[in-house]
């Protein structure tokens, strides 16, 4: 994508310096249609994303928004009604997505079936819900929790697997 | 030829019969260095060793060396034994010929100390004395005593097969089909009944002795344990008192698992031997943040939320208002999951209303109260009609069912919620009987109950001694294997919380050894006197806990287990935990939605 970005500027570019006397052609700029960006970037893989993300201005607000990292979420399964509000209270799709979705899909991925993919995604939500709980829970009851490393039952996706 | 000067001074300090470790290994290396020069005469003698006086063949030079260092390994840890009847009682040859008289000196030191701690050694006599009479075959002999070794985790599972075994030896008896792939963490139960001891630790011709050595500390250790409970349960304390130590020098020679759960298990006998009973947990906040801490590194705990979850979300399918009484609040960590379910349930979510016990704190702050604050926080967050009522109480037994406001069922749906609480209530007579009774007034639509699947609460105290053994060292083992870092606070914590059970089930007596496990048998048998039938946790129950499972390191070890519509979380083929669920078997049939 990154790559066909900056073909067609340099083609731009080109076509300008040599097309000066003919008559102006109509060009496609992606940058000029960010609908359509938002759609060819919706249906990237995270780690495409992320390098998209990289690439100008415009794409990286894109790549930044929660939206796109929905679909990413929600790929394969109908998301379940009303779950936008609550993953939005609950800290974001991306948050989500490189919290929960993504090492769950990662360490299941041998042990996967594709049936499993609604259950996958019910246990990223409750480990999401799970994470966001200790994460901003409010004042702990007696002050020897606080200070140490604050515990994250989310760190055992942390820590790598040996399979 | 060159001689070095360590070398000289190793022979000679070995030969004033010092034996100290440094020395020993360093003639040892010498001469296992000598192999390369050409040092032999016509005699076949070696020749360094020779000018010193030492006789000992070239040929045999490798042999001889290996000798010395498990003859240093012994003296090492033989200390306590006391090898002062060496220097009065026993024949050695002449020290001049090397070899025979290290063979007669472990001869003596796995000599016959007291018969009841240490077959296990006379093998390596026979070993060494006899290299003729290797036998291909194990021997097979009677033994009295009830405990099986290859529960032990660790170094002392699992010697390689045997070659040959100590004939005098009538204490052992000995698997023929012993596999030799038993050295890492595998520690496959069976029930005590199976008497498969490798007691035999002995080795062929060509294995290092040195390996050997650490192998017959670990089955040492667990030998001793063993005895010193039986001492404790003989009431002979001062043979126990002795073990103690003992166990103390032997659990420093092991690693990782078994040192552990070694060490845990000689303080809670020593406590018992001397009367100096832990005090029963003064503050609550400081389980729960042990709890908190073997809640994050292994997924036992929320094996157990997950799938009382799923039970109860089940339950719970249609009703538009759920009222969920958990007996043992703790920090809450089961509820946040809950209610994210219950947010996205299609048809919209129901008001939730939670009832937390716990038990007082010390210094009067409400914990409780902080629990269900940030449990209501989180319901506003996610759009949850939210309430809480949190109950202090010292045991469940005085809990009133009028006190916590039952609602009539058309309009609430009530479930109990019990994880690793029942089985304290075994301590008091009567305390059981009276919580179900009061179960059965709330009438819930569904009771999950999780406990440790596990028999710590027979009538006698060896047997709760073994299987303890057994248990803990399973989950010591899992928590080994679960890939998190060794100086980790986190396990550093969930080994405190796992030793502080231990104490209680070996220290403890009567109403205070309130760790009381049952296996499930006898909860269901129980469960079924008291009038409640079971429910079944579904496919998405064990579809869940599989994949919870699968994502934790070292998920191969674990496993999933159906049994009677009961969830089991184990370590490799040892059922650890168990979920069950139960509805009253009289109720209403028509009303289940």
């Amino acid at each position: 994508m990154a790559l066909n970005h900056r073909r067609s500027c340099y083609r731009q570019d080109h076509h300008e310096t040599v097309g000066e006397n003919k008559e102006k052609r109509p060009k496609f700029f992606i940058n000029d249609h960010a609908d359509i960006l938002i759609e060819i970037l919706k249906r990237l893989d995270g780690r495409s994303l992320c390098i998209a993300a990289s690439v100008c201005r415009l794409w990286c607000n894109i790549a930044r928004s929660d939206s796109i990292w929905e679909n990413l979420c929600f790929r394969h399964v109908s998301p379940p009604p009303s779950v936008r509000s609550v993953v939005l209270a609950l800290g974001g799709y991306k948050r989500l997505y490189m919290g929960c979705v993504r090492p769950v899909r990662r360490r299941l991925g041998r042990a996967r079936r594709a049936s499993w993919a609604r259950d996958e995604v019910q246990l990223s939500l409750s480990l999401f819900c799970v994470d966001y709980y200790e994460r901003f829970g409010g004042s702990n009851s007696n002050g020897r929790l606080v200070g140490e490393s604050s515990p994250s039952s989310l760190m055992f996706l942390c820590k790598p697997v040996n399979v | 030829m060159k001689r070095d000067h360590r070398e000289i001074s190793g022979a000679t300090d070995y030969s004033s019969g010092s034996g100290s470790r440094v020395d020993s290994s360093s003639l040892a290396n010498s001469i296992k260095g000598k192999l390369w020069e050409d040092d032999q005469d016509a005699g076949g003698m070696d020749e360094l060793l020779a000018v010193l006086g030492y006789k000992v063949r070239s040929s045999d030079m490798a042999n001889v060396a290996q000798k010395l260092e498990m003859l240093e390994m012994v003296m090492g840890t033989a200390q306590e034994d006391g090898i002062s009847h060496l220097s009065s009682d026993t024949v050695h040859r002449n020290p001049s010929d090397l070899s025979g008289w290290v063979q007669s000196m472990l001869t003596e030191l796995n000599g016959p100390p007291t018969p009841n701690l240490d077959p296990v050694l006379t093998t390596s006599d026979s070993n060494s004395s006899n290299p003729q009479q290797n036998q291909s075959q194990p021997r097979v002999f009677s033994d009295d005593s009830e405990y099986d070794l290859r529960a032990i985790p660790g170094v002392a599972a699992y010697p390689p097969p045997k070659s040959d075994s100590d004939p005098e030896s009538t204490r052992k008896r000995v698997k023929t089909s012993m596999s030799s792939s038993g050295y890492g963490p595998d520690s496959s139960f069976s029930s005590p009944q199976e008497n498969g001891i490798p007691g035999a630790v002995t080795e062929s011709s060509t294995r290092p002795i040195v390996l050997v050595d650490s192998q017959e500390a670990g089955v040492r250790l667990v030998h001793t344990l063993m005895a010193c409970a039986e001492a404790v349960q003989q009431d002979n304390l001062k043979l126990a008192d002795a073990l103690v130590k003992h166990i103390g020098l032997l659990a420093a020679s092991q690693t990782g698992a078994m040192r552990k759960v070694a060490t845990y298990f000689a303080e809670a006998l020593a406590r018992r031997i001397y009367r100096i009973f832990p005090q029963d947990s003064l503050d609550p906040s400081y389980t729960d943040i042990l709890q908190m801490h073997f809640y994050e590194t292994c997924p036992y705990l929320k094996f157990a939320h997950f799938t009382a979850n799923q039970a109860i979300l089940e339950a719970f399918a249609t009703a538009n208002r759920v009222h969920v009484i958990d007996f043992g609040l703790k920090q809450g960590m089961q509820w946040p999951a809950l209610m994210q379910a219950l947010a996205l349930r299609p048809g919209g979510p129901p008001a939730f209303r939670l009832t937390g016990i716990g038990p007082p704190q010390p210094d009067n702050t409400d914990a409780l109260q902080q629990v269900g604050w940030k449990l209501a926080q989180l319901a506003e967050t996610i759009g949850i009609e939210f309430e809480f009522r949190g109950f202090v109480a010292n045991s469940l037994a005085d809990l009133e069912p009028e006190m916590l406001d039952i609602r009539p069922p058309e309009v609430e749906v009530v479930a109990v919620n019990s994880v690793f609480e029942l089985h304290r209530l075994l301590a008091r007579p009567g305390g059981i009987e009276k919580v179900v009774s009061s179960i059965k007034a709330m009438k819930p639509r569904i009771l999950t109950v999780v406990e440790q699947e596990a028999n710590h609460n027979g009538p006698d105290f060896l047997d709760r001694f073994t299987e303890a053994l057994h248990y803990y060292s399973s989950l010591f083992d899992s928590l080994e294997g679960s890939g998190v870092a060794p100086p980790s606070q986190d396990l550093a914590m969930s080994e405190l919380y796992l030793g502080r059970q231990i104490c209680n089930v070996v220290a403890c007596e009567g109403m205070e050894r309130v760790e009381r496990h049952e296996p499930l048998s006898e909860w269901m048998s129980r469960m079924e006197t008291e009038g409640f039938s079971p429910v079944h946790l579904g496919s998405n129950a064990y579809k869940q806990a599989s994949m919870l499972l699968a994502l934790f390191a070292g998920g191969d070890g674990y496993r999933v287990e159906e049994k009677n519509g009961c969830l089991m979380l184990g370590w490799h083929t040892r059922p650890l935990i168990t979920t069950s669920a139960w509805r009253l078997a009289t109720a209403e049939t028509g009303a289940k939605s």
